[in-house]
């Protein structure tokens, strides 16, 4: 599904991804942990388009996206959550998916002015699926910016998701939730396994990567320092020592 | 107490081409947070190159003309776009703001050479019918300049929140990064704005001729400082406070016009812009911030 050969992005003199070997199989959930400032969130900018990488190959479906503008990735196959959520917060939640699942039926080509505000039905259908899967469907007349936290987050996944993407990269998406609303993003991130869609996701929080990732990779100072399944990551010297930042205990 | 209402009810009528204008500096601030200088100098451009209609075709009706400027509206704002934003880097904040103060200029100097400096005279509508209540009275040229103005913010107002060109605008104002990344391309979003805000400058530029009779050079700075005016009085990036603030400068300033005289109105719309600024610098309608 997803291959980083050689991936590396500088900034200046600061080489946020170093030489990153990465493969993700179709259907995976893949893990991607680190320390702070190991190149996690710099790996799925890159991958969604919004920096370009330094040097080294992205390959999509055995494709080289690299010089794939932003606004086609999502076209190929990409979606993305962000960390520090963004939301278009003066839409509905409503309106939220309808930007994404319309541009994923082709924006451009269909042309903007062929259909007005409302959609066909199949896009409305699809909608209200993924209002219920997030528990949103009694506010999707609500506007984005007036959402609890909470809810942002469970919108942002499902605008994510109205794209029907093949690669969903989620950064951090429990970043600042309570042990109850985690667990709830783990049923659902489970929920989405056999469905079609490989996800990576970039996570701090243990209880959450350990809990739904078939494999793990590890990265500290841009490069990947261990790979494995979650039992083998747990178990690993070079990954205690990267977090710990004491010796292999 | 007669004149008053009068002065009241005539500048409110031509305030809409003011809000027309406000709208299209709010628009474009809105979508790219950027100002456009150029926009009420290419506002008068398309206003003047609707008389080529009357070159090509004598006696031509002046809807023809209006829609000329309306269409050359559009053309000129595209060329805005192509040659103040699109290849000069965005990320520079002065760099398109030299680039429009450049292109007013260079929209002003053309408009001199082409004309030789000599005021234009306009073609009006319904110029000669006048409606009368007692002594109180409504030029049908100011009332027909009303209603294209309220069709056109009507027609803009469905494009924005009725069809999914305009869903694609309102979510790159609030959230480019997010907005690229759910398929919407940035470049084109943008240079639609221009288009669309071209189309409703040519028009207001039409209005306004019609309503005075004569187009002149002239016209171009203060009509670009009145745009700036009721764009702040409105709040930057608010259409219904452009809406609302073009009407309340247009009776503004007819009323100081009726009471202090043409030459010395304009200096109380600049002191309403201090008072603005100091007193509610967010406008009337503080556009809500749903950006980063």
């Amino acid at each position: 599904m997803l291959e980083l050969r050689s991936l590396a992005r500088h900034f200046g003199g600061v080489r946020a991804v170093d030489g990153l070997n990465l493969t993700v199989q179709d259907g995976q959930i893949f893990g991607l942990i680190g320390p702070n400032g190991s190149g996690k969130s710099t790996t799925v900018n890159v991958i969604a388009g919004l920096l370009p990488p330094t040097a080294g190959t992205i390959l999509f479906r055995g494709e080289d996206i690299g010089p794939l503008p932003t606004h086609r990735r999502l076209r190929a196959g990409i979606a993305r959550t962000f960390q520090n959520i963004r939301l278009f917060g003066q839409l509905s939640v409503w309106q939220n998916l309808w930007v994404a699942q319309n541009s994923a039926e082709d924006l451009a080509r269909r042309g903007f002015f062929t259909r007005w505000l409302g959609g066909q039905s199949g896009v409305r259908d699809e909608i209200a699926r993924l209002l219920e899967f997030s528990g949103l469907a009694h506010k999707q007349n609500e506007l984005a910016a007036n959402l609890a936290f909470g809810e942002q987050r469970r919108l942002e996944l499902a605008r994510a998701l109205a794209a029907r993407p093949k690669l969903l990269l989620l950064d951090e998406p429990a970043a600042g939730m309570n042990s109850e609303e985690v667990g709830q993003l783990r049923e659902r991130i489970l929920s989405l396994r056999g469905s079609g869609v490989t996800i990576l996701l970039v996570e701090h929080v243990m209880e959450l990567v350990m809990g739904v990732t078939d494999r793990i990779a590890v990265l500290n100072f841009g490069q990947k320092i261990a790979e494995g399944t979650p039992a083998e990551i747990q178990a690993h010297p070079a990954v205690r020592k990267a977090y710990l930042g004491g010796e292999a205990a | 107490m007669l004149d008053f209402l009068q002065a009241v009810s005539d500048g409110v009528l031509f305030g809409a081409t003011y809000a027309l204008i406000g709208i299209g500096f709010t628009l474009v601030f809105g979508v790219m947070h950027k100002i456009n200088m150029a926009y009420a100098a290419a506002s008068v451009g398309g206003a003047y190159a609707g008389l080529l209609v009357l070159q090509v075709m004598a006696g031509a009706p002046p809807w023809l003309v209006f829609l000329g400027a309306f269409l050359a509206g559009g053309v000129l704002g595209w060329m805005v776009y192509a040659l103040c934003f699109h290849f000069i880097p965005l990320s520079n904040p002065l760099a398109t703001l030299m680039s429009t103060v450049g292109m007013l200029l260079l929209i002003d100097e053309v408009i001199v050479h082409v004309t030789a400096g000599m005021p234009q005279n306009y073609p009006a509508m319904f110029d000669d019918v006048m409606l009368r209540a007692g002594e109180f009275s409504m030029r049908g040229d100011l009332l027909l300049v009303f209603a294209v103005s309220v069709l056109a913010m009507i027609g803009l107002l469905a494009l924005l929140y009725r069809t999914s060109l305009g869903l694609a605008t309102r979510a790159v104002s609030q959230q480019p990064v997010a907005a690229q990344l759910c398929g919407i391309r940035l470049v084109r979003v943008n240079a639609l704005t221009f288009v669309v805000t071209g189309l409703l400058g040519g028009l207001a530029g039409a209005m306004i001729g019609a309503s005075v009779g004569t187009l002149s050079p002239l016209l171009t700075t203060p009509l670009t400082v009145k745009g700036l005016i009721v764009t702040v009085i409105g709040g930057l990036g608010s259409i219904p406070g452009a809406i609302l603030a073009g009407l309340l400068v247009g009776g503004f300033e007819n009323v100081l016009q009726l009471y202090r005289g043409v030459t010395e109105r304009d200096l109380y719309v600049m002191l309403l812009l201090f008072a603005f600024l100091t007193f509610r610098p967010g406008g009337l309608f503080a556009a809500k911030s749903g950006r980063d």
